[in-house]
């Protein structure tokens, strides 16, 4: 069963879109691959966040991609906190 | 006849030890020159190294690289692509500009030139300690986002060397705007040397240029964490602002004593 949520993105200028779980487990897998997180490990630590991720999102209409991020990258800190430091640091490291 | 002869030998003997002595003393200012060049070459490329854009792409690379799952071979060839391409575009633009300062001046370089240079430095060194930055937590820099945005596009979809090699370029290209005091400073000193050590000169400056670029290099092959390296990035990147603004500012008032300020007075 998919989510009904609507994800606004941060910067206002694009059309907002549907929250998507692939999107996000594999965004949390890349942000593990890249400090060298076993490929297992990687997809168990996401499919983990994003349960819990999921929940949060139960009873919201809609959520800006930017309180996603944090959310996420919260509940990725206790599974990996190298790994949730990538993840935040994604669109600020240019 | 004797005595005659005697005092033409000394007076010949003090003609050609004033002659050695002058000949001495122009070689070692001759030398002086060019160490004082060199140094001042140096201290603008290790200037340009402090600049950070070229070695957040190459973070981001690498961490593209190793998301798409690439071996540590490809990893390598893909980052060391992107270094070699950093180099060239150094080289190319540091020419380039020598190019046209010697067309320009014909290596005769006039003393408003060097003004405008040591301003430029000032300038520029300013904008490091104001703006260098974005204000914000990451090592986000105050290029044009546009700009950004292109280059973090570019990292994940680049997949072959020469595309590695394009994005070494184009990240040396966009960051011209910090960039270009190092590098006109380094013209206008190059332009005055002899051929030789004006081809030494572009080569001190790209590998002292690309030094920290090159230590990052390392650090990725030797399989250090990318996190690690980022963390160390943005705990000290006001550091390296500092650095690279107090810098400049030094090789400014230096240049602006040494060319303008020493010429008017008669040499330094």
């Amino acid at each position: 069963m998919g989510l009904a949520v609507d994800i606004v993105k941060h910067d206002g200028n694009r059309d907002s879109e549907q929250f998507s779980r692939e999107k996000l487990h594999k965004s949390i897998v890349a942000a593990c691959l890249s400090v060298r997180t076993p490929v297992g490990q990687a997809e168990a630590i996401a499919s983990a966040v994003a349960a819990s991720v999921i929940a949060w999102l139960e009873d919201k209409p809609e959520v800006t991609s930017q309180d996603l991020r944090v959310v996420t990258s919260k509940h990725l800190h206790s599974h990996h906190p190298d790994a949730a430091y990538m993840y935040e640091q994604y669109r600020i490291t240019i | 006849m004797f005595k005659k002869c005697n005092s033409f030998y000394a007076y010949s003997l003090t003609n050609v030890l004033r002659l050695c002595y002058k000949l001495l003393k122009e070689t070692k200012n001759k030398n002086m020159d060019i160490l004082s060049s060199l140094a001042i070459i140096a201290l603008a490329a290790l200037i340009h190294a402090s600049f950070q854009l070229s070695v957040s792409v190459l973070t981001l690379l690498s961490g593209h690289s190793i998301v798409a799952k690439h071996s540590q071979a490809k990893v390598l060839r893909l980052t060391s692509s992107f270094v070699f391409g950093v180099g060239v575009m150094t080289v190319l633009l540091l020419s380039f500009l020598s190019l046209i300062f010697l067309d320009a001046f014909n290596g005769q370089t006039p003393d408003i030139a060097w003004a405008m240079v040591c301003g430029l430095l000032v300038g520029v060194s300013l904008a490091v300690w104001l703006f260098y930055y974005r204000r914000q937590s990451g090592t986000s820099l105050w290029i044009p986002r546009p700009i950004a945005s292109y280059l973090n596009e570019r990292t994940k979809a680049t997949t072959h060397s020469a595309e590695a090699f394009s994005l070494g370029l184009s990240s040396v290209i966009s960051e011209l705007v910090f960039i270009i005091a190092p590098l006109a400073v380094s013209a206008l000193v190059l332009i005055q040397l002899p051929a030789v050590w004006q081809l030494a000169g572009i080569g001190i400056y790209t590998v002292i240029s690309m030094l920290s670029l090159v230590v990052i290099w390392v650090l990725i092959g030797g399989g250090h964490k990318l996190s690690a390296i980022q963390k160390w990035r943005e705990s000290n990147k006001y550091f390296m602002q500092f650095a690279a603004g107090a810098g400049l500012l030094i090789l400014g008032f230096f240049t602006y004593v040494t060319e303008v300020i020493g010429r008017s007075i008669g040499g330094l």
